[in-house]
């Protein structure tokens, strides 16, 4: 489960607070959209959660041993993020110079999981997300929506307790959209993980279980 | 961890294939150049070491005269021979002969002795004693003698020295003598008889008794000797042959380091144009997990995967380049150290490892900053707009002047002080120091140029080149860092090599006044042919006479040469080349020398001094009337009249003569039946100095090979990081093209940034090519051989090779040109 609690961060460049003490939480197999104007800090709040930004002030607890991530150094943060964040990104991120395959084990190998176990491991997701016999390609040769696809699988594949996604469907046409949501929320709920969903859309928000809406003011 | 370290260092190496190669190929050669020469030099002392074990045989300590014309008196022998901590005494005679025109040692041995203290030494008869016996006369020569007169045991032989000759037989073979050494060994007592002195031999080998400390007898047995007499151990040799060519060796090896260093800036700019490349990525794997360090160990590990495999190639090149090396040219470098010898190159593993160690340790330095970088990367940044925001970071922390001034400062320091352990290391550490001020004023340069040139109306094309150049300061300096460091050094080795060269181009105009010379190979020239010159019908209007000998002033340095000749005293300069003040000595009948430059330098001495100088068996107290400059005897050479020399008691035997003939007659057709019957050389100035100049071309032709190896390799570090530039910049140049640049204009604008940034990097290296030039005239030549000379620059080579370097700079920009205009526009901006 993922607890946010009095957070505040200001702005990098402008002297003013970007938001303050903003608190939410995020239950176990629950899936929360996060949604807010452009530039109100959605990303920077996504950021600050994974670890990527501190916050000023305020703490975030990830999991039931609860460690505080904004008090943690890069490097346990960073073993944090490979052990208990899957991240799912508007611009796909899959390595392009690794095959399909070796894109998805990347988690594993951050989380020491013997790589005899990662052929079955992966060869299951694939089929799960609908990319049987995609091991080997090479990204170059994949659609938008079938990156997605490698990206879920890669978010999934180390069963993390936190799935983090920034505008998970904004590259993709309204059909593939649809299919690749589908996908990650049945993925989210079967691994029993807590999803924060950053996104502009209506509809994703509309599928997720909860909304929470940033504004200047804080959250709604 | 390791799985994925493979992985992406495997994808790395798929998609940058002929940077990567180009990188490990730079660091073979620089690796590859050191571990050759120090196999070769080695295997050169080693086998220097065994040649002369093989004739010295295995002595507690040798006696013998600091002058060469001297020797150790039998008295001092026998006085020696009387102590009980002594065993054995072999006394040995020296003396150079020629057979036809083949000079020769001839080492007399007294068997009985020699066997305790020299069985290398010990002759081996023919089967049956057909060739007679050594205390009958006969004589014993080494397998490599034999082989070059093509003569077998038994034959005759005729020894010849000036005019003397003897007959004698060739009893047997030396089987223990080195595979180079040509010499003969006969009785001492009929080497004595034949060659004289009867009372003195040129050196004592000693066997101490069982138990005796030969350094302590060594020590208390030195104070009891006359001044005129040296006793050294045995090993006092093989290290002077160490010492002395220490600082040519050292000097190769600074070459092989540049080559090195060449490859450690080419790691640089691989590694720092991947990290560019691969930002994105790389903030990715930190955004799922990879932690600040491993992300700072993969560069360094990718930086080890071009490294070692380039180290090992290096080190086997060296091995085999070594190997060729030796076979064709032999185990000289090129300094005349080693002269004569093909050593056997004998591979050793701690060496090998330590060559290869060097190799990724280059490596590894040059990927330092760029893994740091890496490190640093802010990754919720970087994931999205990649490398430029660091660019500008890198830029905004290096807009100072002051490092570069102070590294600058450091340098000039550096450059003032003298030489540690007798190497210019202080001016090698300069010269470096220099190259990083270079590299680091590039940022500075680019942005405060171009920033002014960017401001003024320009066609667009070139606005956006300059722009790019003036904004991107970092990128700027790892494309130029190639062309600063190597048209920094092929600079200053054109400056140092010119200033050489024409100081020895006049050097030569002062040293060989007469037209013609003639001199024998070690022995003294023929009286009859010296009668002859005095007689009035031959052709030569004026005669010179020289000789030449070695006397050892320090037994921790090589001998130094005594050049006796015929010299006016009131005028030495109308024969030697003068540097600096001449002085009258304070009485007339007082002998005077000249020093040579090197012989200043080493023995820290000036002229108005005195110098003790072990002469005919005694100390002489010299006066020191000036100083002249030397370029053919590195470890010193001193000058006396020939009349200062007879006045002290010594023969005059000429070695040397500077003849010149009489208008219209055939002074050579003169000379021929002496050339011939005496093995004498005879050259005429213009061949002496042709052949000078060309040994000079000759041992800088390395030097102009690295040279060419550097400038291509810095070239090509600004093709490949100019088009890693292109690559990185592929969403600006696909917007530029939608907004209408045509491809004809971006290739434009990728070429002017290429010529722009070669501008700098030339200018750049043409400032610190003038600087290093400099250190090398003025302090490394002066501190390592001893050789001073004024800085001559060489504008119109100089210029001509800046201007054809910019050529060629252009021509590899083109090649980035070429994918800025192959860029896939429509899909680029697609995919933004």
């Amino acid at each position: 489960m993922l607890t946010v609690s009095g957070l505040a961060k200001r702005h990098a460049k402008a002297d003013r607070p970007l938001f303050s003490d903003l608190g939410f939480s995020v239950a176990n197999g629950e899936i929360v959209a996060l949604v807010g104007e452009s530039g109100v800090g959605k990303s920077t709040l996504l950021n600050c959660i994974a670890g990527l930004e501190t916050a000023d002030r305020g703490s975030i607890h990830i999991g039931p041993r609860a460690l505080d991530i904004v008090r943690l150094d890069e490097a346990t943060r960073a073993a944090l993020r490979a052990r208990s964040i899957g991240f799912v990104f508007q611009a796909f991120h899959v390595l392009p110079t690794l095959t399909v395959a070796q894109n998805i084990a990347v988690p594993l190998l951050l989380c020491d999981v013997p790589v005899g176990e990662h052929g079955p491991r992966i060869r299951a997701l694939l089929a799960r997300v609908g990319l049987t016999g995609f091991g080997d390609r090479w990204p170059a040769s994949l659609s938008g929506g079938e990156l997605q696809r490698v990206a879920i699988a890669r978010a999934l594949v180390h069963q993390p307790l936190l799935i983090l996604a920034d505008e998970p469907t904004g590259n993709l046409d309204p059909r593939t959209a649809d299919e690749v949501l589908a996908l990650l929320l049945e993925r989210v709920r079967e691994q029993q993980a807590s999803a924060l969903i950053v996104t502009h859309s209506r509809h994703v928000a509309r599928s997720c279980d909860r909304t929470l809406t940033l504004t200047p003011e804080g959250l709604r | 961890m390791t799985t994925l370290a493979c992985w992406l260092i495997r994808a790395q190496f798929r998609s940058r294939r002929a940077a990567t190669l180009l990188s490990m190929l730079a660091i073979a050669l620089g690796v590859a150049l050191g571990y050759a020469i120090h196999l070769i030099n080695d295997a050169a002392l080693a086998d220097f070491s065994r040649a002369m074990r093989a004739v010295q045989g295995d002595p507690d300590a040798l006696i013998a005269g600091r002058d060469s014309s001297g020797g150790v008196p039998l008295a001092s022998i026998n006085e020696i021979a009387s102590d009980p901590a002594v065993l054995v005494v072999a006394p040995v005679i020296e003396t150079r002969v020629r057979v036809g025109s083949t000079p020769l040692r001839l080492i007399g041995i007294d068997v009985f002795s020699a066997a305790a203290v020299m069985p290398g030494l010990l002759p081996r008869s023919a089967a049956g004693g057909a060739g007679g016996d050594i205390l009958a006369g006969a004589v014993y020569a080494s397998p490599a003698l034999l082989d070059k007169l093509s003569l077998p045991i038994g034959a005759t032989l005729t020894l010849m020295r000036g005019d003397q000759q003897w007959s004698t037989r060739i009893a047997g073979d030396l089987p223990a003598t080195d595979q180079n050494d040509l010499l003969l060994v006969a009785d001492i007592a009929w080497v004595q008889e034949h060659f004289g002195p009867t009372d003195a031999v040129s050196e004592g080998r000693i066997r101490l008794a069982p138990g005796i400390d030969a350094a302590t007898w060594r020590a208390t047995t030195a104070q009891l000797l006359p001044d005129g007499l040296l006793l050294r151990a045995p090993e006092d040799d093989s290290a002077r042959a160490a010492n002395f060519s220490r600082a040519y060796r050292v000097n190769l090896n600074v070459l092989a380091l540049v080559a090195l260093l060449t490859g450690a800036f080419l790691v640089f700019a691989t590694q720092l144009t991947a990290v560019a490349q691969r930002s994105t990525q790389f903030a990715l794997l930190g955004v799922l997990g990879l932690s600040p360090s491993l992300r700072l160990l993969q560069i360094l590990c990718e930086a080890l995967a071009i490294g070692a495999p380039g180290a090992l190639f290096g080190v086997s090149l060296g091995y085999m380049l070594a190997l060729a090396f030796t076979q064709l040219v032999g185990g000289d470098l090129g300094g005349g150290y080693f002269s004569s010898s093909t050593p056997a190159i004998v591979p050793r593993i701690a060496p090998a490892l330590a060559f290869f160690a060097l190799g990724c340790a280059a490596s590894l330095a040059g990927a330092i900053y760029p893994a740091f970088l890496n490190r640093s990367q802010p990754l919720a940044q970087a994931l999205q707009a990649g490398f430029a925001q660091i660019v500008e970071a890198g830029g905004v922390r290096r807009r100072g002047w002051l490092p570069p001034v102070l590294l600058a400062l450091t340098a000039f320091v550096l450059s003032r002080l003298p030489p540690w352990y007798e190497l210019p290391l202080a001016a090698y550490a300069a010269i470096a120091l220099l190259l990083v001020v270079g590299i680091t004023s590039a940022p500075l340069l680019t942005r405060n140029l171009f920033a002014w040139c960017a401001g003024r109306r320009l066609p667009a094309a070139q606005q956006i080149a300059l722009q790019n150049v003036a904004q991107a300061p970092l990128m700027a300096q790892v494309a130029a860092s190639g062309l600063i460091v190597s048209f920094a050094l092929t600079a200053s080795m054109v400056i140092m090599v010119s200033s050489f060269r024409t100081a020895v181009d006049h050097w030569l105009d002062q040293v060989l006044p007469a037209p013609l010379y003639l001199r024998s190979k070690a022995t003294p020239l023929p009286q009859s042919l010296l009668d002859a010159l005095m007689q009035a019908d031959a052709p030569f209007a004026r005669v010179e006479r020289t000789a030449h000998t070695s006397l050892t002033l320090d037994p921790q340095h090589p001998a130094v040469a005594l050049i006796v000749r015929e010299i006016e005293r009131g005028n030495p300069a109308a024969r030697l080349p003068i540097t600096g003040p001449l002085l009258a000595p304070p009485a007339d009948r007082t002998p005077v020398v000249w020093i040579s430059e090197p012989l200043r330098e080493i023995y820290r001495i000036e002229a108005g001094q005195w110098l003790r100088l072990p002469l005919l068996g005694r100390t002489v107290e010299g006066f020191i009337g000036g100083v002249w400059r030397d370029y053919s005897r590195q470890f010193g050479a001193l000058v006396i009249s020939s009349d200062d020399y007879r006045q002290l008691g010594g023969d005059f035997h000429p070695t040397d003569l500077a003849l010149w003939p009489l208008p219209g007659r055939d002074a050579a057709a003169w000379l021929a039946p002496y050339v011939a019957s005496h093995g004498l050389e005879l050259a005429d100035a213009g061949d002496i100095r042709r052949s000078s100049l060309s040994i000079f071309d000759k041992s800088f032709a390395v030097t102009y090979a690295l040279e060419a190896a550097a400038m291509l390799i810095g070239l090509f570090g600004l093709a490949v990081t100019l088009a890693a530039g292109v690559r990185l910049r592929a969403r600006e140049l696909a917007m530029l093209g939608a907004l209408g640049f045509s491809r004809r204009m971006l290739s434009h604008a990728v070429m002017l940034e290429g010529a722009l940034i070669a501008v700098v990097g030339l200018a750049i290296g043409l400032a610190c090519g003038i600087a290093i030039g400099a250190i090398l005239t003025h302090v490394v030549n002066p501190q390592a051989f001893h050789w001073r000379m004024p800085l001559q620059i060489p504008w119109a080579a100089v210029v001509c090779s800046a201007l054809s370097t910019l050529g060629a700079a252009v021509v590899a920009s083109h090649y980035a040109a070429r994918r800025a205009t192959r860029l896939p526009l429509a899909r680029i901006l697609a995919s933004a």
